[in-house]
C-alpha cells in the first residue's frame, strides 16, 4: 500500500543529510554543505491559520492577544501573530508543539500557501531584486508585517530581524530572517526567482533547524 | 596615439592594456576606456553615418548626447559607444553604411538634401497610396540606424534592483554631492545617482583653482571632486549608482534608471527603481551646440569633450583646435589644452562681454587672440576638419583658421529633464538663456550649475541647501541649518547671464539642429513656412529631437531659434517637451531576469510525467491533453483528445481540476452575502448538499457560477471559476462595503487540491479507497459528504457531473493531493483509468451542454442568454440581489444574442474553429465552441447568435477561412460551412449517466 504523505510544493537540488517524520510529512533538518548563508528554507509545513473576527481585541490566540496595529506582529512560545488588517490576523506556528485551535474564527492555511524563509546576510540585497517593499525602514520595528508583491507575486512577509552588520542603513551591509508565504501554486516559481536572485550572493538551501536556530536566538530574550 | 601621462585628473590605467575589433583589425585600448575613447586613441574620426544623409559622423560631447557614435558591438546594435566601457575581444562594426563608415557608398544621398524637404515623406508620398509601401521600403533600407534580426539572442545578464530610498539625489557633481551630504547627516537614507562611471561631475576634470567661502581651503577642482568623493562613498547613509542613467520620474516617488555593469557587476545593464520620499535634481548642464554650416563634422567638438578628451583619458583630441564658444568653461579648456600641448590658433566668444577677466589674462598671457562677438560661420574639409570660417556675429567680418579640431558651443543648457518628469513646468530665463523649472511639485527640489551658478562655493551650497529641503520633505526639522546656508548663498554670486546666442548668418542647408535626424535649420524654416509656429509642431514634422539622443541636441536650440525667427511680439521661447526615457536602456534591460510567475498545481509533475502537455491557462499551468504515445520514435499527438474521451465514456477517468475557486465563507451574515451576489436562493443550500448557482454584475451579465455547501451553522463552502477566484473575495466585500454584516471569508483555491474522477467506473473505483457508504442512496447525484482514505486524507466529495458520467469531485489538503492522485491511480488499474486533460472536459461537457463562462458568454451576456435564467429566483428582493433589476429588464429584450446548440449539415467538411463568424449578408453571431463528437459521431457546438436566428432547425452560415472544404465564397479562398439548430444537451439529454 502508497504510504501516505503531505507533499511540499518546494524542493531543492542540495541533498538532505538529516531528516524527520511529522505528521505525514517529510521535514528536512539539515541539507549538505549549507555554507555561511544566505540561505532560502522551505518551512511549509509549519502549520498556519486564518483568523478573522469583528472584535479581534477580545481574541486571544493560543493565549495572546493579537497585536492591535495593522501590519505589526507578535512572537509568543513559538508563534508569530501577524495583524493584518482591522479583523483579520495570520497565526504562524514556528517552533514547538503546535496547538489545535477549534474556534470558528480559524482557518487552516498550511497549505494555502508556500511558506518560505530567507536568512542570513545580504538577504535584503537579494529581496530588494525581487520586490520594492521596504524591509529596512528605520521606522518600523521588527518584527513587522509587509503585506504586497514579492516578485509580483503577492505575498505575507514579516521582516524577524535585520541585524546589522555595519552602520549603512542600506542591504549590502545588513543580515536577517525574512519569512514569507504567498499561494501554494507559485512554489516553484518564487523558489527559482530566490535562487537566481541570490545567486550572485552565493544563496544555499537550508533545513529547518538553521531558521529555527535563528528565531530562537532573534527571539531569546 | 600616445597617452599624456601623470595628469591628476586621469581615469585610465595605461598599464592594463585591452584590445578590441573594428573593421577586421584588432585595435588596442587602455584600462578605463570607452569604446570610442579606445578607436580615437587609434586614429579614428569617422564612428557612423547619419541616418538620412549618410553624412560622416565623429565624437562630439562624449556624454552619448546624440546618435554620432552609435554602433554595432558584439551584435547588438545602437551602442552608446561614448559611454559604453570597452571591453577584452569586443567586436564592433559602424551601421548604417554601405562600406564603411569611412567609405560609405550611400554618401550620394547627402547631395540629395533638397530632394527632402522638412514632412517630404508626409507630403510627396500622400497620393497615390499605393506608391507608399513600395517607398517606404526603400527608404528604411537606405536610412536608419542599427539593424536587428528579429531572432537575435541577446549576450550578456540583465538584472532588476528595486532600492529604497528617503533621498534620492540625481547627479554626482559638486551640487549633487552636497545635497546628498546634507540629507545623509540627518540620519536618512539617500541614494545618489551619476551617469558617469565616477562622482565629480563638472570638477572632475578641471584643474581649475576652487577657493572654499571663508578661503582656507584652496585646490584644484578635480581635488574637491575627490574630496567630496570620498565623504560620499564613505558615507554609510549614502548608498552611490554610478554609471547609471535616469529615465524616469513617475509622480514625483519613483524614479527609473539603469545602470551600465563593470567587469565585477553580475549584470550587463539593469534596471533600477526606486521609491524615495524626495527628489533632488543637480543634474548640472551640457553644451549648447553652436549652429554654422557643417556643424557636425568630424573634429566639430564640444569644448567639454575636447577637454575631457584630454584629462580623463589622457588624448588630445588633434593637434591645432580653434575654440567658438559664448561660456566661460570654454575659454577655460582652450587655456588647458593649450597648456597641454595642443595649438590654438584664437578662441571666438560670441559674448560681446561678461567673460572672467582672469580667464582672459590667461589667454592673453598664453598669446592666444580672443575675439568678442565672433563665431564659427562654416566648418570646411573632406571626412575630416581643414579650416573653420569665423565671422562677427552680422556677418560682416571674416576670417579663415586652418586647424584639425573646432571645439564649439553657444553657451550652456541645464538639464532639466528629471524636473520636467516630475511635473515641473519650464519658463525662459531671459538672464540665463535657461529653461528654468517653476511651480516645482512637492519634494521635488533642483541643484547647483542647472539653476546656473557657475561660482564653485555657491553651487556646492545651493546643493547643501536642496539637501537640507529633501530631508525636511521626510519629516526632520532642518530649519536652522536652512537658515545658515541661504544666508551664505546671498553672500554669494547668483546665476550668470548666460549667452542666447544660436547661429550667425547662415544659409542653413547644411547647419544642423538635430544631428540624429539630419534635421537642419533650412528643415526648420520649412516647416515655419508652411504653418507650424511652436516648437512642439516643429518637432514633430521635422523630426528634429525625436531621435535616440531624445533631443539632448536640438532641445534648447530648436525653442531658441524658432522664437528668435518669427515676427511675433510673443518673442518667449517655448520648450519642447521631455518624455521618457531620458535615454534609452536596452529592452533587455527592461524585461530583466524575466521570472514567468506561474502557479503550478500539488500534482504538477505527475501529470507532465503522464505526457501531459502543459499550458499557461490564466495564471496556472494545466494539463490540455495527454499524448497518447509516449515513445521517442512515435510522439503521435491527438489534439481531439479522442482516447480520452472515449476512456471517459466508457470507463474511468481523472482530471486535476485543483484550480477551481474554493472559499470558505460564515459568520452569522454569511448568507446575507451569498444572497447579495448569487442570484438563486441562497436560504436553500442545505448541509450534506451542493446547490449551483451563477452570480452576475449590475448589469446581469453572468460572471461566474460554482457549487456552495454547508459545512456548519453560518459556515459555507463554495467553489467558483477559475478565472474569477483572485476578484471573488473582494467582489463580496465591495457588494456588502455598506453593509455592517458580521462575515468572513477565505480563499482556500490553493489549500485544496481538486481530482474530478468520472465515467461509469467512477463509484468502483471509489469504493476501492474510502469504507465510506458511497452507494448511489447514500451518496446521490449533487450531495456533499467529508470521509478519509485511509483514515488519514481528508476528502470533501461532490458528486457532480460537468462532464455528462457519474462523476465526483474530492477537496482534499493540497499536500495530500500528490498520494490521493496515486492512490487513485492504483485504484483505478483494473477499470483502466486514465488522465484526461481540459481538451477532452471542454469536449464533453459541451455535449452535454454546459457551458464554461468566458468560451460561451462574453462581457454582455446575461443569465437568459445562456439558458441559466432558471437560476435566478425572483422572489429575492431586487436591490438585494446584485444584477436583479438588469435581469428583469433584459429578461426579454429583442435583439440579444442567445446561445443556441447546432450540428453541422456536412460532417466532412470539418470542424469550425472557435470564434468563427455566423454570417448571411452580416454577421450575426460566432461560433463557441465546436467539435466533432466521438461520443455521437456528428460536429456539434454551441454559438451565440442574434435571437431571431435561434428558433431550432435555423440553418446557420459559419464563415471560415481554415482551408476546409465548405461551399466556396464567389471570388474569394473563402468558404461557408453550414448547420442547423438544434436542443441541446447533445448527449444523454436524460441526465442518466451522471444520475446512475
Amino acid at each position: 500500500m502508497l504510504k501516505i504523505q503531505r507533499q511540499s510544493p518546494v524542493s531543492f537540488a542540495a541533498e538532505a543529510i538529516r531528516t524527520e517524520e511529522r505528521e505525514h510529512w517529510n521535514i528536512v533538518l539539515e541539507y549538505e554543505k549549507e555554507g555561511e548563508g544566505p540561505w532560502l528554507a522551505d518551512m511549509s509545513h509549519r502549520p498556519r491559520w486564518d483568523v478573522q473576527d469583528g472584535n479581534m481585541a477580545s481574541l486571544s490566540v493560543f493565549g495572546n492577544k493579537v497585536p492591535e496595529k495593522p501590519n505589526s506582529c507578535i512572537y509568543c512560545r513559538g508563534t508569530l501573530i501577524n495583524r493584518m488588517n482591522a479583523a483579520q490576523a495570520s497565526v504562524w506556528h514556528m517552533d514547538g508543539e503546535p496547538q489545535k485551535p477549534a474556534e470558528k474564527a480559524y482557518t487552516d492555511t498550511a497549505d494555502a500557501g508556500v511558506f518560505l524563509a530567507l536568512a542570513g546576510k545580504q538577504i535584503f540585497s537579494i529581496a530588494e531584486k525581487l520586490t520594492d517593499l521596504d524591509f529596512l525602514n528605520p521606522r518600523q520595528e521588527t518584527p513587522f508585517l509587509v503585506q504586497g508583491p514579492f516578485s509580483h507575486v503577492p505575498c505575507q512577509i514579516v521582516v524577524a530581524d535585520r541585524g546589522e552588520t555595519g552602520e549603512s542603513p542600506f542591504p549590502a551591509e545588513k543580515s536577517g530572517l525574512i519569512l514569507l508565504s504567498c499561494s501554494r501554486g507559485y512554489a516553484h516559481d518564487m523558489v527559482h526567482a530566490i535562487l537566481d536572485a541570490g545567486e550572485e550572493f552565493g544563496i544555499r538551501a537550508a533545513g529547518e533547524d538553521k531558521i529555527l536556530n535563528e528565531l530562537r536566538r532573534i527571539f531569546s530574550g | 596615439m600616445n597617452r599624456l601621462k601623470n595628469l591628476p585628473t586621469l581615469q585610465i590605467d595605461p598599464e592594463k592594456k585591452i584590445s578590441l575589433r573594428y573593421k577586421g583589425k584588432s585595435y588596442e585600448g587602455v584600462q578605463g576606456d570607452t569604446i570610442a575613447t579606445l578607436l580615437y586613441a587609434n586614429g579614428i574620426r569617422v564612428f557612423a553615418r547619419s541616418l538620412k544623409y549618410h553624412r560622416p559622423r565623429g565624437l562630439y560631447s562624449l556624454d552619448g548626447e546624440c546618435s554620432n557614435t552609435l554602433m554595432e558591438v558584439d551584435g547588438i546594435p545602437n551602442v552608446r559607444c561614448e559611454n559604453t566601457p570597452a571591453r577584452e575581444g569586443m567586436n564592433v562594426k559602424a551601421q548604417n553604411v554601405l562600406g564603411s563608415a569611412d567609405r560609405d557608398f550611400m554618401a550620394f544621398m547627402d547631395k540629395m538634401s533638397r530632394a527632402m524637404p522638412a514632412g517630404f515623406y508626409y507630403k510627396i508620398f500622400h497620393k497615390p497610396a499605393s506608391v507608399w509601401p513600395l517607398v517606404i521600403k526603400r527608404i528604411r533600407k537606405a536610412a536608419g540606424l542599427g539593424k536587428m534580426s528579429p531572432d537575435f539572442d541577446m549576450p550578456g545578464a540583465y538584472d532588476e534592483i528595486y532600492p529604497r530610498a528617503d533621498v534620492c539625489v540625481v547627479g554626482g557633481g559638486p551640487a549633487g554631492m552636497c545635497a546628498a551630504l546634507a540629507a545623509a547627516e540627518q540620519g536618512l537614507r539617500v541614494i545618489l545617482l551619476e551617469a558617469r562611471p565616477r562622482l565629480g561631475g563638472s570638477y572632475d576634470y578641471r584643474c581649475t583653482q576652487y577657493h572654499s567661502v571663508s578661503g582656507d581651503r584652496n585646490m584644484p577642482l578635480c581635488q574637491r571632486a575627490r574630496e567630496l568623493a570620498e565623504q560620499v562613498e564613505a558615507h554609510p547613509c549614502i548608498r552611490v549608482f554610478a554609471h547609471t542613467f535616469l529615465t524616469g520620474v513617475y509622480g514625483g516617488h519613483v524614479l527609473t534608471a539603469f545602470q551600465q555593469g563593470g567587469e565585477a557587476d553580475h549584470f550587463t545593464q539593469r534596471y533600477v527603481e526606486i521609491r524615495t520620499e524626495s527628489m533632488v535634481a543637480a543634474t548640472g548642464c551640457t553644451e549648447r551646440p553652436l549652429l554654422f554650416e557643417n556643424n557636425e563634422k568630424p573634429g566639430v567638438m564640444q569644448p567639454g569633450c575636447a577637454h575631457r578628451l584630454a584629462r580623463t583619458w589622457g588624448l588630445l583630441p588633434g593637434k591645432t583646435a580653434v575654440f567658438s564658444i559664448g561660456h566661460d568653461a570654454g575659454i577655460e579648456a582652450a587655456i588647458d589644452l593649450s597648456d597641454l600641448g595642443m595649438e590654438i590658433p584664437c578662441v571666438a566668444d560670441v559674448r560681446e562681454d561678461g567673460q572672467d577677466p582672469l580667464l582672459l589674462a590667461e589667454l592673453e598671457k598664453r598669446q592666444i587672440p580672443f575675439y568678442r562677438g565672433w563665431a564659427a560661420l562654416c566648418a570646411e574639409g573632406g571626412k575630416n576638419l581643414k579650416k573653420v570660417c569665423l565671422s562677427t556675429l552680422n556677418g560682416k567680418h571674416q576670417k579663415n583658421f586652418a586647424c584639425d579640431i573646432l571645439a564649439a558651443a553657444a553657451g550652456l543648457s541645464p538639464l532639466t529633464g528629471p524636473l520636467t518628469l516630475a511635473g515641473a513646468g519650464l519658463k525662459y530665463d531671459s538672464h540665463s538663456g535657461f529653461f528654468l523649472p517653476e511651480d516645482m511639485p512637492e519634494n521635488i527640489h533642483a541643484a547647483g550649475h542647472l539653476l546656473g551658478y557657475e561660482y564653485p562655493p555657491a553651487i556646492e551650497s545651493s546643493g547643501t541647501l536642496a539637501g537640507l529641503w529633501a530631508a525636511a520633505d521626510c519629516g526632520v526639522s532642518v530649519q536652522n541649518a536652512v537658515r545658515e546656508i541661504s544666508e551664505e548663498m546671498a553672500a554669494l554670486p547668483g546665476p550668470l547671464r548666460g549667452s542666447k546666442f544660436v547661429c550667425g548668418p547662415v544659409s542653413g542647408k547644411k547647419t544642423f539642429i538635430c544631428f540624429d535626424e539630419d534635421c537642419t535649420l533650412k528643415n526648420t524654416d520649412q516647416a515655419m513656412a508652411e504653418g507650424f509656429d511652436v516648437p512642439e509642431l516643429i518637432k514633430r514634422f521635422t523630426s528634429a529631437g525625436t531621435g535616440p539622443g531624445q533631443g539632448g541636441i536640438p532641445g534648447h536650440n530648436l525653442p531658441l531659434y524658432v522664437a528668435l525667427s518669427q515676427a511675433s511680439p510673443d518673442s518667449s521661447p517655448r520648450p519642447t517637451t521631455t518624455r521618457s526615457p531620458l535615454t534609452p536602456p536596452y529592452l533587455a534591460t527592461y524585461a530583466g531576469s524575466s521570472h514567468d510567475m506561474s502557479k503550478r498545481t500539488p500534482v504538477h509533475d505527475f501529470q507532465a510525467a503522464s505526457g501531459g502537455r502543459m499550458e499557461r491557462v490564466g495564471v496556472w499551468n494545466r494539463a490540455r491533453r495527454f499524448s497518447q504515445n509516449q515513445s521517442p520514435k512515435n510522439k503521435s499527438d491527438d489534439a481531439t483528445a479522442r482516447r480520452e474521451i472515449e476512456n471517459v465514456r466508457n470507463n474511468v477517468g481523472m482530471l486535476d481540476a485543483s484550480t477551481l475557486g474554493k472559499f470558505r465563507i460564515f459568520g452569522q451574515d454569511a448568507l446575507k452575502a451569498l444572497q447579495r451576489v448569487y442570484v438563486s436562493d441562497m436560504s436553500r443550500v442545505s448541509e450534506g448538499r451542493m446547490k449551483y448557482s451563477a452570480m452576475c454584475n449590475e448589469d446581469g451579465c453572468v460572471i461566474d457560477d460554482g457549487v456552495v455547501t454547508k459545512c456548519g451553522e453560518n459556515d459555507y463552502y463554495l467553489t467558483t471559476s477559475t478565472g474569477r477566484a483572485g476578484m471573488t473575495a473582494e467582489w463580496f466585500r465591495f457588494h456588502s462595503r455598506y453593509e455592517k454584516w458580521d462575515y468572513h471569508i477565505v480563499n482556500l483555491t490553493d489549500a485544496y487540491g481538486v481530482i474530478n474522477l468520472a465515467g461509469p467506473s467512477a463509484r468502483r473505483v471509489l469504493e476501492k479507497i474510502t469504507d465510506a457508504d458511497v452507494s448511489h442512496g447514500a451518496f446521490p447525484f449533487s450531495a456533499y459528504r467529508e470521509f478519509s482514505v485511509q483514515n488519514v486524507i481528508p476528502v470533501r466529495a461532490m458528486r457532480l457531473g460537468f462532464v455528462g458520467e457519474l462523476s465526483y469531485e474530492f477537496h482534499v489538503p493540497s499536500s495530500f493531493m500528490p498520494s490521493l492522485w496515486q492512490i487513485l491511480e492504483e485504484a483505478g488499474k483494473e477499470f483502466g483509468i486514465q488522465n484526461f486533460g481540459l481538451e477532452a472536459q471542454s469536449t464533453m461537457r459541451m455535449e452535454k451542454g454546459h457551458v464554461i463562462l468566458g468560451s460561451e458568454s462574453e462581457q454582455r451576456t446575461t443569465l437568459h442568454d445562456i439558458g441559466l435564467g432558471f437560476l435566478w429566483h425572483r422572489g429575492k428582493p431586487e436591490a438585494k440581489t446584485v444584477g436583479a433589476s438588469a435581469l428583469a429588464h433584459t429578461e426579454k429584450q429583442k435583439g440579444r444574442l442567445k446561445l443556441v446548440g447546432f450540428k453541422t449539415e456536412n460532417p466532412a467538411d470539418g470542424v469550425p474553429k472557435d470564434g468563427a463568424p455566423i454570417a448571411d449578408d452580416r454577421i450575426r453571431g460566432y461560433v463557441c465552441t465546436c467539435r466533432y463528437s466521438y461520443s455521437l459521431k456528428v460536429t456539434i457546438g454551441m454559438a451565440l447568435v442574434e435571437d431571431e436566428l435561434a428558433a431550432e432547425n435555423t440553418r446557420l452560415g459559419i464563415y471560415t477561412n481554415d482551408g476546409f472544404a465548405g461551399e466556396a465564397m464567389p471570388d474569394s479562398g473563402e468558404y461557408m460551412k453550414y448547420a442547423r439548430v438544434v436542443p441541446m444537451p447533445f448527449y444523454d439529454p436524460e441526465g442518466k449517466r451522471m444520475k446512475m
